[in-house]
């Protein structure tokens, strides 16, 4: 926990930035520590402890603007390091917009850092053998799946951890806000091989609360991922309905939300230039972003500023409704500050709500399902993409065969004018609540 | 010593850390002392308004039982925060039932070797530390101006110089103590371009383990060409129509192609634990005689090139496939080890809070003989002609690799035609290699800021002669 020593050391901090010649400073130090357990086909295979502590200083000197973190925190090194940050602002050119955040955005209810309850005290309590335990009762070897006449398990990898981190940003007007969070995160790879072919299948999860890890089911559902594909060929080159399941759909809604950052937009690098107000999607595009969720995963009471977050549409009903701009951007642009960056964006079900990714399979028909993405990119400018992508053929709502070595291709606009369904099945443990969509007329090439 | 002295501690002490990493039964320990220094200036809207200074600095220490690891790391380099992380690195001992010395990772590397007795792929005529920001300031400003003279369709500017020194010790239980200093410049570009109703952009890097001597007027003069080259053919660049093809891939940059569809599957992690698709094809024909592929990280000045890896192995030079053979996987201790090997220097790590694991450095292929780049070309009937690349990615098990092509070409009767660009392009990593028709003689190593993100951020090269790849899937409309 940040103790009372550490708060008093920030705002030594921010004196030090002062007395060395900022005018204004805003501090920010991260705390965090990790126990990490990886097995490899149902042993332990290496274990690890991490315990970090760094401060990030952005100083305001003479109109000038640096950032800057250290994390040797001794009061020499730090008084040294305050000092060449300082001097290192001077060398810059002066930016009149640069400047804290009004006080009066700031956060003020973020006091204990564990207002959203996203701490749970069990993580102090886990010993090294129970850690383990938990990494090992997770193995698809421990529960013995044996392999069947068509394929045989090759390797499992698994990775169990613990963590808790810790913020606490001040600044020189006098913001304190402060964030605590546990989490608890199981992630596992299963190769598998059929044929002299190899395939592999990989999940996990993750909670805020050690109750809401279900680390069990990772091992089950990678394997069920790897085995279903199994064969899997491209399917021919053409236009077909895509479905992306929630897992990875987000992939398709985070070049939006960086489209909709005030930095790209001043920079004319977006896509959705002056986008506010305009019409650009579907009526069945809503995306709004909810920080403050207690008890979910990535929630936030501020941004990186110390600005309080709060529940926004990003989104509605396929008309733009703002941008993310911080403090600089706003005096940049001239326009109205909100939050950096989204903290816990949403995509709403349409057209209805309850639709899972069977029951969209079933409304759309036929078309491919991409349960992963292998690479690809998009370009900033334009919104066109390129994915490589594996799934599954379906027909008749239900799955043919599985697919791989194909590329879906497109242009953002042109794919969100196309939506055909979002659903109602976005995993709470991501941080990005995006999920399963479904799209009319996609290129694939295979 | 002197790097000793910079970490504050002392040969005795490295020697008590050890014994306690190893106290409860670990057969290896190492110790991976690091202090960077890396700084920054962001030239934005005609103005370097932005600068930064990050430090970080620790101490990583793994203990082995075996293949197994255990590690931990301090952030201060009191003895008493180092043998408590020895303390808890060396716990993996009591967790695992690996007989001991099942891995032979015991194999001397060179005994002790400081700094001065080491080779030497860096240079450092004009010390980062030392160097004045006047001069950077205005070298960003005249990137700047460079680019808006020779295209007026320039709308935006962005330029980043960062450079960074890193000081590293490393120590282990063999006693071998090896001391490295590593610098690293990069100059990234980003331009955005209008014309007419559109918009376009273009990125452009150059990063080199140099000092401040890597800001110079040719390094200025690449930078502002490439940013503005191939912009009207950007504009005009369309989308081909998807589905498989020959695909010719230019010199330099196209060693992604290595980098993605190989150089992961080589690495010996993978295959010690059978997920390659190259785990079992080690001594056997995996390209056509002739064709060498290498990771090197004796290249002077690249960004791949390491003096020691991240433990303290020296830097080589690693034939993979040897006139069409595969006669190396890329090996860290541990893998090492597993084969019964020497250690190829491939043990790399981004930080002390990492441990190493098998890495590239600069991957390329050698020089054909199959005549030029324009040759390659004219031997196609209809395809696409590659050269600029943004990101790339591959499945090991499946070996299914993508790379994402910023610009290209349509190649139509030997000729290219039509502009292309923004595809991904996807195929599989052992029927790519095989299927290398022709190789010119015309390598070239990129010098981009190629950083490798295999569970950590390393800092890469790769480079590629002109090579004509007989199928690959192309996206498209």
């Amino acid at each position: 926990m940040i103790t009372e020593k550490e708060l008093d050391f920030v705002r030594r901090a921010l004196e030090t930035a002062r007395n060395a010649g900022a005018s204004h400073a805003r501090a920010t130090l991260s705390k965090s520590e990790e126990d990490l357990v990886a097995t490899l086909d149902g042993e332990v295979d290496r274990v690890t402890h991490c315990a970090d502590r760094s401060l990030s200083i952005a100083l305001f000197a003479d109109g000038r603007f640096g950032s800057f973190s250290t994390n040797k925190l001794d009061p020499a090194s730090l008084e040294a390091f305050i000092a060449k940050a300082v001097e290192t602002v001077r060398q810059v050119a002066p930016d009149p917009f640069r400047a804290l955040p009004d006080p009066a955005r700031c956060c003020h209810d973020a006091l204990t850092g564990d207002e959203l309850g996203l701490v749970d005290p069990a993580r102090e309590a886990l010993t090294p053998d129970e850690r383990q335990q938990l990494a090992l009762s997770a193995s698809v070897h421990a529960s013995s799946p044996g392999s069947r006449p068509d394929y045989q398990i090759v390797s499992e990898e698994g990775e169990y951890s613990d963590s808790i981190y810790e913020t606490v940003v001040m600044d020189t007007n006098g913001t304190c806000c402060l964030h605590r969070e546990t989490s608890f995160d199981y992630g596992v790879e299963i190769t598998i091989e059929s044929d002299g072919e190899k395939y592999s299948g990989y999940w996990w999860d993750a909670s805020s609360h050690l109750t809401g890890l279900d680390a069990p089911a990772c091992g089950r559902e990678a394997l069920e991922r790897a085995v279903a594909q199994i064969g899997s060929q491209p399917a021919p080159s053409g236009r077909y309905t895509a479905v992306i399941d929630a897992e990875r759909a987000s992939k398709l809604v985070s070049p939006l939300l960086r489209a909709l950052s005030a930095y790209s937009i001043q920079q004319n690098n977006s896509f959705l230039m002056d986008s506010v107000g305009r019409q650009l999607f579907p009526e069945g595009l809503t995306l709004v972003d909810l920080p403050r969720i207690p008890g979910q995963t990535c929630s936030k009471y501020f941004d990186s500023e110390g600005v309080a977050t709060q529940d926004a549409t990003v989104i509605g009903a396929g008309v733009v409704k703002q941008y993310f701009v911080n403090t600089y951007m706003a005096n940049k642009m001239q326009i109205a500050p909100n939050v950096e960056d989204a903290t816990r964006p949403k995509v709403l079900p349409w057209p209805c709500p309850g639709l899972d990714c069977a029951a969209i399979l079933r409304r759309c028909g036929s078309g491919i399902l991409v349960t992963d993405f292998n690479g690809g990119n998009s370009n900033p400018v334009t919104g066109d993409f390129s994915y490589g992508i594996e799934g599954f053929l379906f027909e008749d709502g239900r799955i043919v065969r599985p697919v791989s070595g194909m590329l879906m291709t497109g242009n953002f606009l042109d794919l969100w004018s196309r939506l055909l369904a979002a659903g109602d099945d976005a995993r709470p443990c991501q941080t990005k609540l995006i999920p399963t969509l479904a799209f009319a007329e996609v290129d694939f090439s295979g | 010593m002197k790097r000793l002295d910079h970490f504050g501690v002392t040969e005795e002490q490295l020697r008590a850390l050890v014994a306690e990493g190893l106290r409860s039964g670990g057969d290896w320990c190492d110790l991976y002392f690091e202090d960077t220094a890396y700084h920054d200036l962001l030239l934005r809207d005609g103005e370097v308004a932005s600068g930064g200074y990050h430090v970080d600095y620790g101490c990583g220490i793994r203990v082995l039982k075996g293949e197994k690891t255990g590690y931990a790391y301090a952030e201060s380099t009191d003895f008493p925060s180092l043998l408590q992380a020895a303390k808890a690195a060396g716990a993996i001992a009591c967790t695992t039932s690996s007989p001991s010395g099942q891995n032979d990772t015991t194999k001397k590397t060179g005994g002790w070797l400081p700094l001065n007795g080491a080779a030497e792929y860096y240079t450092e005529r004009l010390p980062w530390e030392e160097a004045e920001t006047a001069p950077f300031v205005a070298f960003l400003k005249r990137i700047e101006a460079g680019i808006r003279a020779r295209d007026s369709r320039t709308l935006k500017v962005v330029a980043i110089l960062s450079y960074s020194v890193s000081d590293v010790l490393m120590y282990n239980s063999l006693g071998e103590l090896t001391a490295d200093h590593r610098p690293l410049g990069s100059i990234s570009v980003q331009v955005i371009f209008r014309q007419g109703d559109k918009t376009e952009n273009n990125n452009v890097s150059r990063s080199l383990r140099t000092g401040a001597e890597l800001i110079d007027d040719e390094v200025l003069e690449d930078l502002v060409g490439r940013a503005v080259e191939g912009i009207d053919a950007r504009f005009e660049a369309r989308r081909p129509k998807g589905g498989q093809m020959p695909v010719v891939m230019g010199a330099g940059a196209s060693g992604i192609l290595l980098h993605e569809a190989m150089g992961h599957a080589f690495e010996a992690d993978f295959n010690r634990k059978g997920q390659s698709i190259f785990s079992d094809k080690m001594g056997r024909r995996v390209a056509r005689k002739g064709i060498n592929i290498l990771d090197d990280g004796t290249l002077p000045r690249s960004r791949g090139a390491c003096n020691y890896d991240d433990e303290g192995v020296p830097g080589q030079k690693t034939y993979m496939v040897t006139d069409g053979v595969l006669t190396s996987y890329l090996h860290d201790r541990i893998s090492a080890g597993f084969y019964g090997v020497a250690p190829t220097g491939n043990g790399r790590r981004e930080s002390f809070r990492y441990n190493p694991i098998p890495r590239m450095r600069a991957t390329y292929m050698e020089s054909g003989n199959d005549g030029t780049k324009e040759d390659l070309i004219a031997s196609v009937t209809k395809g696409i002609y590659v050269d600029q690349f943004a990101n790339g990615q591959v499945k090991i098990g499946e070996g299914d690799f993508t790379f994402f092509v910023k610009s290209g070409y349509l190649i139509e009767g030997g000729r290219l035609t039509m502009p292309v660009k923004d595809i991904n392009i996807i195929g599989n990593g052992p029927q790519a290699l095989a299927d290398i028709k022709a190789v010119a003689g015309d390598l070239k190593v990129d010098e981009g800021t190629w950083t490798c993100g295999k569970e950590q951020s390393v800092a890469v090269s790769c480079g590629i002669p002109s090579v004509l790849i007989g199928n690959l899937t192309v996206g498209g409309e």
